[in-house]
Order: C-alpha cells, then structure tokens, then sequence
C-alpha cells in the first residue's frame, strides 16, 4: 500500500516533468524518423540493414529504454537530496516500499515509451508500403521487458550510489555504449576484433539482437540471447535494490 | 501532566566527534519545548534520533513510552517531522501531498487532506502546485504534512528559518494553536521564537544539554533578563 502511494507520486512527479516526453517519448520517436529518413537514402548496394525499419524499430525501442535508466537515475538522485526523504525516512516506509515506488511508474513510462515506439515504426512502414507484422512486435515488445528491468535498475543503482550531478554523466556512459556496442547504429557483426568481443561480453547487444528476432533475426541465437537479457536484468535489478537498501540502512544510522 | 519523551543517557557519536554526549531530559505531554544552540549543538542530531532517522551510539529515549532502540516502527507512527528544508514534493499540487503523506501512514487520504485544508486555509491553493507557493506556504504546508498523521510528538526544526516577518508570525500563530493539544519539540535559532512559543527551553553547546527550564527559571539562573542575554551568557560561559 505504501509503496503504491509512493509510486503514484513518482507517476505524478513524471507526468508533469516536461523532460519525460522529451527524453522518453520524443527522442527516440524522432530518431525512428530521421534513420528511416537515412535508410531511404542510402543506395542499395551499401548494404546497410540497421536502418530498415524492421530492424530499426526494435533497436530505437531498446534504446529508448536507456532514457528511462537516466530519468530513474535523475528522480532517484533528486530525491535523495531533497527533505521530502528525508520526512519519508521518518515514516514506516521500509526499503522494498521505495524500490517498488520506484520501479512501477518507471516500468509504466517504459512499457509506454515502447508502445509509441512501435506505433511510430508501424506507421512508417505503411508510409514505405511494407507493414511490419503486428504479433511479431508484440513479442518484439514483450523481449524487451527483461532490458526494461535491466535499465530501471542501473538508473536505481547510479541515482542511489552517486550524486544528482554525477548521476546523468554516467548515464551518458551507458547510453553511448549502448549506442555504439549495441548494434544499434552499425552492424557490430561486421567490424569483429575486440568491438565485437566487448558486444558480446555487455548484455546490449544481446537484448537488441533479441529484441529484433522476432521481425526477421536468426533464431539460432535466441537462447543465448535470452538468457542473457534474463540473467542481466534480474542480477542488475537486485543489485540496485541491495544498493538502494545500503545506503537508506546508511542514511539512517 | 504525563512524561510524552523521556531521554537517557542518549548519545550520538560520528567517528571521532561526538555530536551529543548524553542527553538527559523529560519532556511533558502537551509542552511546547525548544532547543536552543548554536551550529553543531546537536539539537538536529538529537531530533534524529527521536524520530528514527539516527541511530543513537548509546543510550535511549522512550517516546509516550515505546522505546526509540527497541520499538522504532512504533515510534515512527507516535512522531512526525517537519525538517528544516521544506519537506514538500514540488511537482504535486498542496491537496495531493497532503494526501500523498496521508496515504504514507495509511489514513484515509481524501478526508484527512480536506481536514488539513480546512484547518490551514488552504482551500484558496489547495491546486496549485507546491513549488509555484511562497516560501511561508511551503513551510506551513510541510508543518500540515506533518500533521496530518496526527502525532503525539511534533519535531520542528526551525520552522521559521528564512521566512519573512508576516510569515514567522502566522506560522508561530499556527504552531500556538497546537499548545497543550499535542508535545512539540522546536529547534530554533530565533531567541524570540523560542520565548514567545515554548513552555520551557533547553540550551545545548556542543553535544552537551547546559540547563533547561522556564523562562523564570533561566532567568533566575542567569541574573538576565532577556533571552537573548541569557543564551550569550550561558555560550560564552561554556567557551
């Protein structure tokens, strides 16, 4: 019940932040819009795939998710400065009624932020007159959520472990690895060496591998990959809880 | 009158510096009681640890007789704090914190946030969004934050601190509503405050409780007169 409470405020607190729809909802929709814009561009014989619209949608969906870990990292770090925790650490709230209060509306703006994803990328592909397959997004979707709890949790941990200025700087670090080792923006299977070691050592590349079998990845690897979305995200997720936990025992002795 | 906090030998220690050093005190249900000092006299530290956001190195306190060590979810309820920054989210209109603490504490939300407003006046702003309020708004709405759970101790720290003169005023009106009705524990800074609002005052200098008293009695311990004269007399005394 208390966590609910504290959920509902950090819902608020979301909605009415303009940044949110900056941040989590418009980026990564103007992103779709502007490589799909690259991808008519580009001549066929480049041979360039990351940007078509099946393979890009569920990429820009996963990217997407690092601007949830950053607004988590950003509310939890602000929080954590301001007295209204303060007043709340005063209270019988307990450590798990924080975590939950964080984590539900940031799964909400990231189940969100997918969907609006996903609709945009539908509604180019009919603009391009090849529609991607409504089930194969759904699960596309549904893939996601292991890297959804992946996301929540490193913003829990960085919001929690360093300060609100620190936070978003080492959000940036994620979000930038993610972009550039996540097979995002280039094929990571076509550069190889220590690039690709490091990709397939990060849980990135796999979540976005994942995320984009269902509309036309090679199944061979779905294990693998699912695994690997699975594992990083729960492990992460604890992680950040054990953190988050610490530091109010911390705060409060 | 019934003993609402009864301190013992309470103590608080931060590595090498020791931030109160075994406070004995009593305070009576119903008792507007300041603590006076100047920075680093551990007012703050011990009305942490009262509340349950410190935990103290020795010692213990009883809250309405439920121990701060032992009982510290039970202690939690008895008390509330409105802390020396205003403690209000910023982004939530006045009506919906009230209801967001009120929900905290497991109150029926809606009717214990419309009691609030009526009693504090708010029903002019009760929509509007806290951080677009005056700073004598925000404190007054964080004093009903902490009200609205209906505690047996109230922990004011500096509730005054950087309003203007009208707002100190209406502020102290609200907190002179409370006398005799709940025990309230002020920290404050403002020798005028601590006279006009409290029952008896306590003056602490490094960790150490030097006396507590009426304003008689302070005055007849010190030969002075204003308050004012008797902190400096007293602080100096010590240095």
């Amino acid at each position: 019940m208390k966590s609910t409470v504290f959920a509902a405020r950090t819902g608020k607190e979301i909605r009415r932040d303009p940044l949110s729809y900056i941040l989590c909802l418009g980026f990564p929709i103007m992103m779709l819009l502007i490589m799909s814009i690259v991808d008519s561009s580009l001549p066929p014989e480049a041979e360039v795939t990351v940007f078509h619209i099946r393979s890009l949608a569920p990429a820009i969906a996963y990217f997407g998710l690092t601007f949830v870990m950053l607004f988590t990292a950003i509310q939890v770090s602000k929080d954590r400065t301001t007295a209204l925790l303060l007043r709340l650490y005063a209270s019988p709230m307990r450590a798990a009624d924080y975590v939950v209060g964080y984590t539900l509306p940031m799964c909400v703006l990231g189940l969100a932020q997918m969907a609006a994803c996903f609709l945009a990328a539908f509604l180019v592909s009919l603009c391009q007159g090849d529609p991607l397959s409504i089930p194969a997004m759904l699960l596309s979707y549904l893939l996601l959520i292991p890297s959804l709890f992946l996301f929540v949790g490193v913003g829990m941990l960085f919001g929690t472990a360093v300060s609100e200025k620190s936070a978003p700087g080492l959000c940036s670090i994620i979000i930038s690895a993610v972009g550039m080792i996540g097979g995002i923006w280039m094929d990571v299977n076509t550069i190889g060496g220590i690039i690709r070691k490091t990709a397939e050592m990060l849980p990135f590349y796999h979540g976005v591998r994942l995320a984009r079998l269902p509309l036309g990845g090679a199944m061979d690897t779905l294990p693998a990959d699912l695994l690997c979305a699975l594992v990083s995200g729960v492990l992460c997720y604890i992680l950040a809880v054990t953190v988050f936990t610490a530091r109010m025992k911390k705060d409060i002795s | 009158m019934n003993t609402a906090i009864r301190i013992k030998n309470l103590r608080k220690e931060f590595g090498a510096k020791t931030a109160v050093k075994g406070l004995n005190l009593e305070v009576r249900e119903g008792e507007i009681f300041a603590f006076l000092g100047v920075n680093g006299a551990g007012k703050t530290t011990t009305i942490r640890m009262l509340t349950g956001l410190s935990v103290p190195t020795a010692g213990d306190a009883e809250i309405m007789g439920h121990s701060i060590t032992k009982e510290p979810d039970t202690v939690k309820i008895l008390g509330n704090i409105s802390p020396q920054e205003t403690a209000v989210a910023p982004n939530l209109t006045v009506k919906e914190n009230l209801e967001f603490i009120a929900g905290i504490y497991g109150f029926d939300r809606a009717k214990t946030a419309e009691e609030m407003i009526a009693r504090f006046g708010f029903d002019e702003i009760r929509n509007e969004k806290v951080k677009t309020l005056s700073g004598g708004w925000q404190r007054k709405l964080s004093i009903a934050m902490a009200l609205i759970t209906e505690p047996k101790v109230l922990y004011l720290d500096e509730p005054t601190l950087g309003l203007d003169v009208l707002a100190r005023r209406e502020l102290w009106h609200v907190i002179e509503t409370l006398h005799h009705k709940i025990t309230i524990i002020l920290t404050t800074h403002y020798m005028e405050e601590a006279e006009e609002l409290s029952d008896r005052i306590a003056i602490m200098v490094r960790g150490d409780l030097i006396c507590a008293g009426t304003m008689e009695e302070l005055r007849r311990q010190t030969g002075k007169e204003k308050l004012e004269d008797i902190f400096v007399s007293i602080v100096e005394g010590i240095r």
